[in-house]
């Protein structure tokens, strides 16, 4: 007990996940993936909170390996559900390479969420890159490849910014311990922020989720989903509370993928888009979390909250999406319709992951969404409370009304399939239950009073009267009259047609544009590189040819002994070797 | 429940149900049981016109339930009646608006990147151990 207590969740993941590359039996590979997170979530609640558990010294520094507070615990039980989550939903396949990354990767993950200090977050934010990208590279697609390698050299860029921040702060403080920046002007806290930026995906760095998520094998998004920007958001909160910077960048966030996910046509692509903005939320949040004041702390509970409950219903939306796509063979938009008729199950799990994502009352998004709102409303920020509700009313938009309805009540196409694996249901209709009993008013244990008694603040969290008429109401007025805007603009033909194609976003200006620019460079290269090589070669052999003259057996210091020339060659060194020995000395 | 589609891939690698493309099946054991149960008024006729109704008659009940309501709203807009409504209908309106516009701008071919298919191959993988 006192060992489980003390042992990071993480290293019983990341242990099951590398043991499990070796094992060939499937049934023994698959117990142990769903073993190692129960004993994962069992340990965690022996741990005790605020103390450093597990700590090692090396390289001269101290590394605290576990530690566990009211800030990251939310985050990883959450990400220990979905890992259990993951391995259910994967009991289907047989494939111990898949299987052992994935699992490894959610430990990784874990293991930075409880990382004690910026050395033991720096090796595990590394750990996830290299771990995550093979669930891209699975996929096995010429698309998948790009994707991955795209999506590897911006995670270790992320990890390569951390390690640079963290030298300024340990030249400056000598220490490398969880310190909240008082700005982004400390030394090192602008690198830090970059690296942050990636991982969680701001405006303009956003693209890597975009273009990997929707290109994973269909177990491998479900993990992508979980854990890489969740964890971007909790090393902001834990770095930078409070920070005004970032309640524009998150508001920003929040808003711009709306436009892109009503566009896209990959239903996969719209889930990353509505990650994208709910992440954007939980930034504006935590720019939002200054600590002094009860708004602050609210906005901290949201940033929290959100990030448990978006870490659930994310991973059943895309293990909706992910299992349509392994029993249709598609997830365009464009291709899919009526699948209720044959996965009606699927179709129900999908419509609870859309209901908590768009913030419906009673369902989970909506008790944590709600803090979010409140703390924007009392900070007194207009502008960023309207693009806060934008983004709000914008996701009944995507995940409430395009994913569920597309797929499963849009126009019939004829397909006709087998419902989901077993597996799969059960692991469905585990992360539904879950957001389910998370929404609900507090009665018996469950509800929302339990989630909120692990925030980190739980008394101002307390104070919030979510499920009064108030707030019920204006949720409803929004989403409702959200909806009634999508129906009427749809029977007017103003609604964009689904159809195939591809949707520019930022990465056009580095893949287009940068590829072009780099095609451009080597055509002129080809071209010119014979005309520059003479060039270069002819000044290099008259060079040599004076060179020659002068020092050969045959050349001018050697011809006939003393003559005129050696002397004037001798004299003309030795002015040499003086001028540079008076140019050094003085 | 069961599948009476043949799955075949294609050349890229996805799964295609040439068959059910070609001929919309119609035999009503192919259609899950459950479906009927939980969704089958989605097929009724009338159902869109009855969808829009309704959700006009929510909205003007919502907005109505809002003049019972005496709000405490730090930002005086936010106390207005109907004010979320208000917001609601007009961010997913100028959304989709954009988006509308934005279409035609933004979007190019399939294969605008040279990467062709996007499905992951291996999306049925029961049998493939490694």
């Amino acid at each position: 007990m006192s060992f489980l207590a003390a042992v990071n969740p993480g290293f019983i993941l990341i242990f099951a996940g590398l043991v499990g590359l070796f094992i060939p039996s499937r049934q023994i590979r698959h117990a142990l993936m769903i073993v190692a997170p129960v004993v994962g979530i069992f340990g965690l609640a022996l741990a005790d909170m605020n103390l450093d558990l597990a700590t090692a010294r090396a390289l001269g520094l101290d590394l605290v390996l576990y530690r566990v507070d009211s800030l990251n615990y939310l985050f990883g039980l959450a990400f220990l559900i979905a890992a259990l989550l993951q391995a259910i939903y994967a009991l289907h396949t047989d494939d111990r390479f898949h299987d052992g990354m994935a699992m490894t990767f959610a430990g990784t993950a874990i293991s930075a969420v409880f990382a004690g200090d910026l050395m033991t977050l720096f090796i595990f934010w590394e750990l996830t890159a290299i771990s995550s990208v093979f669930l891209i590279l699975k996929a096995q697609t010429k698309a998948a490849y790009n994707a991955a390698m795209r999506f590897l050299g911006l995670q270790i860029l992320s990890g390569v910014m951390l390690l640079d921040g963290m030298v300024y702060v340990q030249k400056k403080t000598g220490t490398l311990d969880f310190t909240a920046f008082e700005s982004v002007a400390d030394p090192g806290a602008n690198f830090i922020l970059i690296a942050i930026a990636i991982k969680a995906a701001f405006p303009l760095l956003h693209n890597w989720m975009q273009a990997s998520y929707p290109k994973a094998t269909v177990v491998g998004t479900v993990a992508l989903s979980a854990f890489t920007s969740t964890l971007g958001v909790l090393v902001a909160a834990r770095l930078f509370p409070g920070v005004d910077m970032l309640i524009w960048i998150g508001a920003l966030m929040a808003v711009f993928p709306i436009i892109f996910a009503v566009l896209v046509n990959n239903l996969r692509k719209v889930l990353a888009y509505g990650v994208n903005s709910q992440v954007g939320l939980m930034i504006c949040a935590v720019g939002l979390a200054d600590l002094a004041l009860p708004s602050g702390q609210l906005a901290l509970n949201g940033a929290v909250g959100l990030a448990f409950v978006h870490v659930i219903f994310t991973v059943l939306l895309f293990m909706a999406t992910g299992a349509v796509l392994h029993r249709a063979g598609t997830i365009r938009a464009s291709e899919l319709g009526g699948l209720y008729k044959s996965m009606p199950f699927t179709a129900v799990f999908c419509l609870i992951g859309a209901a908590s994502m768009a913030a419906v009352p009673f369902f989970s998004g909506y008790v944590a969404q709600t803090l979010i709102l409140d703390s924007a409303l009392q900070a007194g920020g207009m502008t960023v409370w309207l693009m806060l509700l934008f983004a709000s009313a914008g996701v009944i938009l995507h995940a409430g009304l395009k994913v569920p309805y597309r797929t499963f009540f849009g126009r019939d196409k004829g397909l006709r399939v087998a419902e989901a694996p077993f597996n799969m249901l059960f692991a469905m209709g585990l992360a539904a239950l879950v957001t389910l009993a998370v929404g609900l008013p507090s009665f018996a244990g469950i509800g929302h009073g339990w989630l909120y008694d692990l925030l980190p603040y739980p008394s101002v969290a307390r104070n919030q009267q979510l499920f009064n008429m108030a707030h019920i109401l204006s949720q409803l007025q929004l989403l409702t009259l959200g909806v009634l805007a999508f129906l009427l603009l749809r029977r007017i033909g103003l609604y964009p047609a689904e159809k195939p194609g591809t949707v520019l976003d930022f990465d056009w200006t580095y893949r287009w544009a940068g590829y072009g620019l780099a095609t451009w460079a080597g055509t002129v290269w080809t071209k010119a590189g014979p005309a520059v090589t003479r060039f270069f070669g002819s000044i290099g052999q008259a060079g040599f040819k004076r060179l020659e003259n002068a020092f050969s057996p045959q050349g001018q210091l050697s011809r006939g002994g003393l003559n005129g020339d050696i002397a004037i060659w001798a004299a003309a060194l030795l002015g040499a070797a003086l001028l540079l020995s008076f140019v050094s000395v003085n | 429940m069961s599948d009476v589609t043949p799955t075949e891939r294609d050349a890229s690698g996805r799964f295609v149900k040439t068959e059910a493309d070609v001929t919309p099946i119609t035999d009503d054991d192919t259609v899950h049981p459950m479906s009927i149960l939980l969704f089958g008024w989605v097929e009724a006729k009338r159902t869109p016109a009855i969808l829009l109704g309704g959700v006009l008659i929510l909205s003007m009940v919502l907005i109505a339930a809002d003049l019972s309501l005496a709000r405490e709203a730090t930002v005086p807009a936010a106390g207005l009646t109907g004010f979320y409504g208000l917001v609601g209908f007009v961010s997913v309106a100028a959304a989709i608006l954009i988006a509308w516009l934005l279409s035609g701008l933004l979007r190019r071919r399939e294969d605008f990147y040279g990467e062709g298919d996007t499905t992951p191959v291996r999306v049925e993988d029961e049998e493939s151990g490694t």
